[in-house]
């Protein structure tokens, strides 16, 4: 409607008594076209109050996101069942079992069981050989030849540095060497726990951490006894282990978004084997800094301990239905690494909660993305949330050897998803790509992280359909293998330096 | 091109500020219609801010999803305030006087 259309306002229609229930004196200073003094300064103070206001408003909320994903601090991690609790044999894991033919000898029920229960006719222990024999295909987006050498790109400097099973749980590589011949005699002395916590903290920033937490060890979470796949030697925290530990940090190094986004295509194993190579490094380069400062360290990948756990315990995040760490802002995308320490003048991180754990309840969409149904789906008894695993055949007598029983956490079958990553011909990762909490770097994303503690599960339920409605976390798509091949076009040197426009190529 | 999205938003903000007074000087609203308003424009701002984000992370849904979802609400909703809020009142005999009409007045 045009203005002329209004009867009474138009340009050249006096009004011949003004309202003044519409307008007090001060408001009938305004004009159709020009404000005079009066009617301008009742316009700016208006503009200004309000304007103040909105970014008041605005600050408030800020805080408040600030605020929340920070996280609480909870005091009830872990909940165990101390009645059918025990320490974790490090020979009950799927990669380390896997790794080993000694243990496929010593516990063939294992493989037995599986093939009889899945019907299928599968070997553990051959199953690496055999997932990096399947040849490419370069008709196939995502399972070309540069896919693969991607995937193998990634590992490569474990492998130069013989420290490539460490993902499969073998301790003591050159990386994560046991040998403290070099720790320094003088001890250097913090003048308070915080100031070492920090130094710590700044000291994992600068080799590559994304994020990194201060755990009290503990010992529920080591794998007691430690195996040692190479040799097929048990390993004793007492005996073999070089000091007692007191301290564990922990640091996670992230992956990349658009190649995980691939998954479970070759090149999603690409961003998983970089992140295990960087994890590695990184705990060397830690585990050296502590020695350094005179006291011991040993770097740990999936060895040692159990990463998840030790992730919650140093405040990291927070465990996931996926079975991952899922960290605030990157959700489960990236690697853990882990150091052990005898220093203890630090100031520990406590377990928090930004109500993911909560959420998971509520969303399933990496169980619906599982190409191998190995994470417990919505459907499952409690959701799949429990102290005992229950997915399916776990009521079978043994078939539920990997699992870590009495802690309460959503139990997923390791089997089944290390017997697709053979199948598939690479490590899978649908799981991570397909979370809600695996979001870029972006604010729209750190806002959603901070209103969802808050929100009522039912908009969790929403929030967790309204995520691949709004284009992020679906999986098997071979356009996703196409579009990350191109991401590289505008690519900027450095992270740190996305606002530096042209600082190469488009950007 | 971060921060030119948020130079940009800096920009819509000042102008839905300066339009929200100037709309105060030319008419008296219910309370409940500034309410709508106000919230019209952030939802439109929130969208906008939204897809600029999701546009520069490489998802292009999400920005179309934000557009559609939290600017059209937004627009939707300052459609019907006006519609229904504000251009009666603005039709009011009184309402909006001219610098003529002031001018009658004395």
């Amino acid at each position: 409607m045009s203005q002329n259309d209004n009867p009474g306002t138009s340009a050249d229609e006096p009004t011949s008594q003004p309202n003044s229930s519409h307008l007090d004196s001060e408001e009938t200073a305004a004009s159709g076209e020009v404000l005079d003094d009066v009617g301008r300064r009742t316009f700016l103070k208006r503009a200004t109050l309000g304007g103040g206001g909105a970014l008041l408003a605005g600050g408030a909320a800020y805080g408040f996101i600030n605020s929340e994903i920070k996280g609480k601090p909870v005091s009830d991690y872990p909940m165990i069942d101390e009645a059918i609790f025990k320490p974790k044999d490090q020979r009950a894991t799927v990669l380390g079992f896997a790794h080993s033919k000694a243990l496929g000898d010593m516990y063939p029920e294992r493989t037995t069981q599986y093939n009889r229960l899945h019907n299928k006719d599968f070997s553990f222990q051959e199953g690496f050989d055999v997932m990096y024999s399947i040849p490419w295909d370069n008709s196939k987006p995502g399972y070309t030849q540069m896919d693969r050498a991607l995937q193998k790109a990634g590992w490569e400097p474990l492998v130069v540095a013989g420290s490539r099973m460490v993902a499969n749980l073998q301790p003591n590589t050159p990386l994560h060497s046991w040998d403290q011949s070099d720790v320094e005699k003088e001890q250097y002395q913090f003048e308070n726990e915080k100031q070492a916590g920090d130094a710590i903290k700044s000291a994992a920033r600068v080799f590559g951490a994304v994020k990194c937490g201060i755990a009290k060890r503990d010992k529920r979470f080591d794998y007691d006894p430690l195996y040692d796949p190479e040799n097929d030697r048990e390993l004793s925290w007492e005996k073999d282990f070089p000091f007692v530990p007191k301290t564990v940090i922990v640091m996670l190094v992230p992956m990349d978004y658009d190649c995980i986004a691939t998954a479970p295509a070759w090149t999603a194993d690409g961003t998983a084997a970089d992140g295990y190579t960087k994890s590695s490094v990184l705990a060397n380069q830690m585990a050296k800094f502590l020695r350094g400062m005179g006291y011991h360290a040993v770097g740990a990948g999936n060895d040692l301990g159990s990463s998840v756990p030790y992730g919650i315990l140093a405040g990291l995040g927070e465990g996931g239905r996926n079975g991952a760490l899922l960290a605030p802002g990157i959700g489960p995308r990236h690697r853990i690494c882990k150091v052990y320490t005898d220093f203890e003048f630090v100031e520990y991180d406590q377990p928090h909660t930004w109500g993911m754990t909560e959420f998971c309840l509520s969303c399933g969409k990496c169980a619906d993305a599982c190409p191998a149904d190995a994470i417990p789906k919505m459907e499952s008894e409690n959701g799949g949330y429990g102290f005992e695993p229950n997915y399916e055949f776990s009521d079978e007598p043994g078939y539920t050897w990997n699992n870590h029983h009495g802690i309460k956490k959503f139990y997923s079958d390791a089997k089944k998803c290390y017997n697709f990553w053979v199948d598939n011909g690479s490590a899978c990762g649908a799981c991570i790509a397909s979370c809600t909490f695996n979001e870029p770097d972006m604010w729209h994303h750190i806002f959603i992280m901070g209103v969802t503690p808050k929100s009522p599960n039912i908009l969790h339920k929403w929030m967790a359909e309204a995520h691949p409605a709004f284009g992020y976390g679906r999986t098997a798509d071979p356009k996703k293998a196409e579009k990350f091949w191109k991401t590289g076009e505008g690519m900027r040197t450095n992270s740190d330096m996305k606002n530096n426009i042209g600082t190469s190529n488009k950007s | 091109m971060e921060l030119a999205q948020w130079f940009l938003m800096g920009v819509l903000f000042t102008i839905g500020v300066f339009g929200l007074a100037y709309l105060s000087l030319l008419v008296k609203l219910k309370w409940y219609t500034w309410v709508c308003l106000f919230i019209g424009v952030v939802a439109i701002l929130f969208g906008i801010g939204w897809a600029g984000a999701s546009f520069l992370e490489g998802i292009a849904q999400s920005g179309a999803m934000a557009l559609m979802l939290f600017s059209g609400s937004g627009i939707i909703l300052m459609v019907l305030t006006w519609r229904y809020l504000v251009a009666p009142e603005l039709n009011q005999p009184g309402a909006r006087p001219t610098a003529e009409g002031r001018k009658s007045e004395q």
